[in-house]
């Protein structure tokens, strides 16, 4: 019986606080009675559908979407395969220490008013967001591969199992852990940095172009109603890269 | 092939393991090194593996072995299995040259069938043993060398792990590492 009730036991615990977080929000916008300082569920809603009736709606999505993907499978490309040569060659590492600290560190506005003026706006969310997820990718790799487990490296050592096997049966197994916390962490930082690159680099047809614009013309509704529709991406795109990952 | 160990000495933070340690270990025949925990026992056999230098003295691979290596089968100490994949695959995962069917087969010779295809964290310690055996019975090689793989069997297990790894020897030498000398008296026993 217990059992039969869990799933609707689950779901009931993520919709009813939800539930509730709109309900404040609604009293919030109630009690302030200005929709240009905060715009209720209802008009956010409202703002979302007249969105996604648009054209540009649609091709921003998209293109946003594209963009900030690219720059998250080829930061995280790079970062495990840098991962992997820092573990195997310690100079590697050392010489790539004070640029991924770099990376760490410096603020994305910083190197978004940089790439501005070296590559021009179209895709700035790529490259940000590949040294964004670069970082992430990288140390993970490296901290996954330390924890490997050395008595079974030994063990392969002995027996002398191909390289292939070796990655495929002790490796990936170790580094998965880290990879699942990695990625999602890495996916919601690409969207918030990727975006942000948008709103600095005001690239044509993007969402960060549409919140920009939504800013500018004080459409609280619509900024809030762009903000949705990121959160959705963002989720949605965790949600598949978590199931890929279970795969492995 | 011999493997001359020649007054070979070890020590591990200032203690002293192995001193002077000689012995020559000949294809065909078998080795069993038993003694109490600490005397070095272990440490030999990743002398012999080339998994530790010695201090001193030499471990050579002499004859017209044409590896730069020594192509063993291996029981550790420690299962060293990979917890969340079954036996057969743990046992196939180690080399190409092992073929599933015949590993399938190989197992059920020391596990019941119902175990072969669990996850290894779900056998007991005797069941990992065994598996550990197997991969190293099932691996092509020119030595089988196995520390204290009899731990956690009882006595008729035991008797069929002993008589399945005397079958498997082949023409290479076999070394083990034991506690308890009860059914190996085939081999030369080498007291530490």
């Amino acid at each position: 019986m217990g059992e039969k009730n869990a799933p609707v036991g689950r779901i009931l615990r993520t919709v009813i606080p939800v539930a509730a977080w709109i309900l404040i929000w609604q009293l919030l916008a109630i009690i302030v009675q200005n929709r240009i300082i905060l715009a209720g569920p209802y008009d956010t809603l409202s703002a979302l559908i007249v969105l996604v009736r648009t054209e540009v709606f649609w091709s921003s999505v998209s293109a946003t979407s594209v963009r900030i993907l690219t720059g998250f499978f080829a930061g995280s490309v790079i970062g495990i395969a840098l991962g992997c040569l820092a573990f195997k060659k310690a100079f590697i590492g050392d010489f790539l220490k004070p640029f991924v600290s770099a990376l760490k560190s410096v603020p994305v506005a910083s190197f978004v008013i940089l790439l501005l003026i070296w590559f021009g706006s179209r895709n700035i969310s790529v490259i940000i967001c590949s040294m964004v997820v670069f970082p992430i990718l990288y140390l993970s790799t490296i901290e996954g591969l330390k924890a490997t487990d050395y008595r079974l490296l030994e063990m392969a050592h002995v027996f002398r199992m191909p390289i292939s096997r070796q990655i495929r049966y002790i490796y990936v197994p170790q580094l998965m852990p880290f990879f699942r916390s990695a990625f999602k962490l890495a996916i919601g930082m690409s969207f918030k940095s990727g975006i942000a690159a948008e709103v600095i680099g005001q690239p044509l047809n993007t969402i960060g172009n549409g919140l920009y614009l939504s800013k500018v013309y004080l459409e609280t509704g619509e900024l809030f109603a762009w903000t949705i529709v990121v959160v959705l991406i963002s989720f949605i795109c965790e949600k598949i890269i978590s199931l890929i990952l279970k795969l492995f | 092939m011999t493997i001359e160990i020649k007054d070979v000495c070890k020590s591990f933070d200032g203690q002293q393991v192995l001193k002077g340690f000689n012995l020559n270990i000949e294809s065909e025949h078998s080795y069993i090194l038993t003694g109490p925990s600490g005397c070095g026992k272990t440490t030999l056999l990743r002398l012999i593996l080339g998994l530790d230098k010695p201090d001193s003295g030499t471990v050579k691979l002499l004859g017209d072995y044409k590896y730069p290596f020594i192509n063993s089968g291996m029981v550790f100490q420690e299962d060293r299995l990979c917890d969340n994949l079954d036996a057969v695959t743990n046992v196939t995962m180690v080399s190409k040259k092992v073929f599933r069917e015949t590993v399938i087969e190989e197992l059920q010779k020391l596990l019941p069938k119902e175990l072969i295809f669990k996850q290894v964290k779900e056998l007991s310690g005797g069941e990992k043993r065994r598996v550990a055996i197997v991969r190293a019975c099932a691996v092509p090689s020119d030595i089988l060398i196995m520390d204290e793989p009899f731990t956690g069997l009882d006595d008729s297990t035991r008797k069929i792990a002993i008589d399945y790894i005397r079958d498997k020897q082949g023409s290479g030498p076999l070394v083990i590492t034991t506690h308890d000398t009860k059914g190996l008296e085939f081999g030369r026993i080498v007291r530490f």
